[in-house]
């Protein structure tokens, strides 16, 4: 034992050693909010800002013509008021007096070259589609002409957007990271490194990037919008949920995501845990062209065989709703389709014999590499072996599993569909529209013709309740003929600092701006 | 020995285009996209074949290899199709922060690991010994993440001296814990290997001369024993040290560390070709430097090596 000691002593001796040569001083604290990202943000140019780390960041330097606020409502952002003409095929915005964080102020034209910039074939953005809708913008996509009246600056403070046909979602099209407005000397003079020194006019400018430890943004003097009483936004990048967690218990995080598993804890902790309900649907897609999974019945028998409910209770820990659907409960007007898949063995046993599989089948479920997922995936291939559906599981870097699931090769993948604006259109259109099979979301291969045409149909539709309508209708059709598995709308804890006062969990991930935050 | 040092130089030229070569071609072969990895979640066929055009994916692979080789006899490492950042700046900027990290982790691992099988061997308590072999093969077989918990939990959470994670523009409290987390397993492999190398060396004949001789017990043991224990601890030293050097994933996540092993993975994981390829052969160079200098430094722990490497 005293020699256990002894060794221990020279190993901790240069430890200690090293701690007093460091001194043990903390930092002293300022007014600068500190978060964590898991990942780091890839670009900050909003053309290329596609995953959720670069968006969240992108709009916070650059700014809109709209924004988001944390309950994903439409506020003016560089447009203080609109006003939408022609039934929804002209909207005429004019500008407040913002200036970009080199200085100079945004006028009309800045917004024209930022739209045009998305849309040029020669930008390649994988986020052009967002303004499709402008007059003429496919054409100019396909390689055609500029349509000069599709953005048109009417004076340095006023522009309007014309639509080929009214698109009701517009506004949150525009509020989207990729409609951000760019200053467009600093895009001419930095090329691609743009992305690592943006211009914009948000509320926040870049600082410092020290690559993949830290991004420091601070105040953009030119904003003009509500004033933070911050000194600034600090985003460390700690891939370590852990990690994320220590930080947080020694005050080096302000906003700390709780980790499901940790949820118990936390709770248990007795400090306030913050919790909103996400934007966000999970569910596993079955390839609807590959036998057995083009009979309903047997997609029916897969959703009755498994207890979705009891997944969430010991897999997610409670943190997620069932979904009877794919449009989540705070984008609805109405009540959810009422519930057509309780966990039922028998009754899947008897679809399946109906369908002619009485003995079953052996099926892949692709995934991506991810923990929760295996957890997951391992309940539901338990589930459905019961039912005799022999299960397995297949994982893949997600570059391999887009391309496979893009191509429809798998037989099942399990997957999300993260909200880009808060629409049910959102949840539908993309995912189960046939013009969209493949990588623009529809990746089940699901083709109704009923369903695209109450999907057509919402799409110019400008009254509301008849919209609600349509969209409701067509959730009922995809529900019914359960091109998924229905799994759940997760939901998102996070706990702050005590110190910590005006932070709500947004509802669309780039609708916290952090200005009625305060230290 | 210049012409030795040359050699060596000189036989870095096939190594680097082995290396080029079998990277390049181990991105063809493993499945994985990189245009749709960096699309997004919803994009168009139309635009995913433009983006592989503007890679210059859509060329025959003989011609992208011809091209990438072109480009690495200038030295130019190509930019990353993800941050659209030069390779050779992400490398700059992310090596040193490597490097503090290995060098503090190899400073811990040599102090402490040399001091313990020093010890244990000189001493021969047998209690002592085997404290030392328990304790050598928990820090040969713990995981590193765990260990690395372990400590932020001690040190940061409940003693509040150190900072968790981060880099903390490079100040030493952000750099001891992960250093000293990496330096673990090697710490105690060196302390074994040092136990056995100076038992051998107790038994030698030139230390019974040395003692005949009168030398005192501090001298034999620093000038006779030591060094000669020291030889297979340097072999040690060498090949941690380089693979060190190429970043060390696991502390580096664990601590938040932004070295060159997170870089390499997430460009892996994102199949972000020119940056794999790149930070490859940084690491091939460094290897076969790092070799070469514990080569040479052989001879100057033992005359006899140097002595032969006189004769040719």
């Amino acid at each position: 034992m005293h020699g256990m000691m002894r060794a221990a002593g020279i190993v901790l001796a240069p430890l200690v050693g090293a701690i007093l040569l460091a001194g043990c001083s903390a930092e002293e604290r300022d007014e600068t909010l500190r978060l964590a990202l898991q990942t780091e943000p890839t670009t900050l140019d909003p053309a290329f800002a596609v995953d959720f780390s670069s968006g969240r960041a992108a709009s916070l330097i650059h700014s809109n013509l709209v924004a988001f606020d944390p309950d994903a409502r439409i506020v003016p952002d560089l447009a203080r008021e609109w006003e939408v003409r022609d039934s929804g095929r002209e909207y005429v915005f004019r500008l407040g007096r913002d200036a970009f964080s080199n200085g100079r102020r945004v006028a009309a034209p800045d917004v024209v070259y930022s739209f045009r910039r998305l849309l040029d074939p020669a930008t390649v953005s994988p986020r052009w589609w967002l303004l499709q809708g402008l007059r003429g913008a496919a054409a100019f996509h396909g390689g055609g002409a500029w349509d000069e009246e599709s953005v048109d600056a009417l004076d340095d403070s006023t522009v309007a957007i014309r639509l080929d046909r009214p698109v009701p979602h517009f506004l949150g099209l525009l509020a989207m990271p990729a409609a951000g407005i760019v200053c467009r000397e600093e895009v001419m003079r930095l090329g691609p490194a743009y992305g690592r020194s943006p211009c914009g006019s948000g509320p926040w400018k870049l600082s410092a990037w020290s690559e993949s430890d830290e991004i420091s943004l601070v105040p953009n003097p030119g904003y003009r919008g509500t004033r933070t009483a911050l000194e600034g936004l600090s985003f460390r990048i700690i891939p370590e949920q852990m990690t994320q967690i220590a930080e947080f218990e020694v005050g080096g995080l302000d906003v700390l995501e709780v980790p499901r598993a940790e949820l118990e804890y936390w709770r248990a902790a007795g400090v306030s845990l913050l919790w909103k309900e996400e934007l966000r649907v999970v569910y596993i897609g079955l390839n609807t062209r590959k036998s057995p999974f083009d009979d309903a019945r047997v997609r029916r028998a897969i959703n009755r065989a498994v207890d979705v409910e009891k997944i969430i209770a010991h897999v997610l820990f409670g943190a997620g709703k069932r979904s009877c659907g794919t449009v989540p409960p705070s984008l609805r007007s109405s009540p959810p389709p009422p519930d057509l898949y309780p966990y039922d063995p028998a009754g899947a046993k008897a679809l399946l014999a109906e369908a002619g599989l009485p003995n079953g089948f052996s099926m892949e479920i692709w995934q991506r590499e991810n923990p929760e997922a295996g957890r997951v995936l391992e309940s539901v291939q338990g589930y459905l072996a019961r039912v005799g559906i022999t299960v397995k599981l297949v994982t893949r870097e997600w570059g391999a599993f887009k391309e496979a699931i893009d191509q429809g090769r798998p037989d099942a993948f399990y997957i999300d569909w993260l909200a880009d604006y808060p629409d049910a259109e959102n949840f539908l259109a993309p995912l189960f529209h046939s013009s969209n099979i493949g990588g623009s979301g529809n990746r089940t291969g699901y083709r109704s013709a009923a369903v695209d045409s109450l999907l057509d149909a919402a799409s110019t539709c400008l009254d509301a309740a008849a919209r609600a309508e349509l969209y409701r209708t067509a959730e009922s059709i995809v529900y019914a003929d359960a091109p998924w598995i229905f799994l759940w709308f997760p939901e998102r804890y996070e706990v702050v600092s005590p110190q910590l006062t005006g932070y709500r969990i947004p509802l669309i991930f780039n609708g916290q701006r952090f200005l009625d935050v305060s230290l | 020995m210049r012409g030795f040092v040359v050699r060596r130089l000189l036989l870095l030229v096939p190594i680097l285009l082995g290396v080029a070569t079998l990277t390049f071609l181990l991105m063809y072969v493993v499945p994985g996209d990189p245009v749709r990895a960096i699309a997004g979640e919803r994009y168009d066929e139309e635009t995913i074949a433009r983006m592989r055009s503007e890679l210059g994916l859509d060329r025959p692979l003989i011609v992208q290899y011809v091209d990438f080789l072109a480009h690495l006899a200038r030295f130019d490492l190509g930019v990353s199709y993800v941050t659209k950042r030069p390779v050779a700046e992400a490398i700059r900027e992310r090596f040193p922060r490597t490097l503090a990290l290995a060098a503090s982790a190899m400073v811990f691992a040599i102090v402490c690991g040399v001091a313990i099988g020093a010890l244990s061997a000189w001493g021969r308590h047998p209690l002592l010994a085997r404290a030392f072999m328990t304790a050598s093969l928990v820090g040969v077989s713990m995981p590193v993440f765990w260990l690395g918990l372990l400590l932020i939990y001690l040190f940061a959470i409940k003693l509040q001296l150190l900072p968790p994670s981060g880099y903390g523009g490079g100040s030493l409290r952000h750099l001891i814990l992960p250093a000293f987390t990496l330096s673990f397993a090697s710490m105690a492999t060196i302390a074994r290997v040092t136990r056995s190398g100076f038992i051998d060396a107790l038994g030698e004949d030139y230390v019974r001369t040395a003692r005949a001789k009168g030398l005192s017990e501090r001298f034999v043991l620093g000038k006779h024993v030591l060094r000669n224990a020291l030889i297979p601890v340097v072999t040690i030293v060498g090949t941690d040290f380089g693979s060190y050097l190429s970043g060390s994933v696991l502390t580096e996540s664990v601590f938040g560390w932004p070295g060159l092993g997170r870089f390499i993975v997430q460009a892996i994981l994102k199949r972000d070709f020119p940056v794999i390829q790149g930070a490859v052969l940084f690491m091939a160079v460094l290897f076969v430097l790092v070799n070469l200098v514990i080569d040479l430094s052989y001879g100057a722990i033992d005359p006899r090596i140097r002595a032969r490497e006189g004769e040719r």
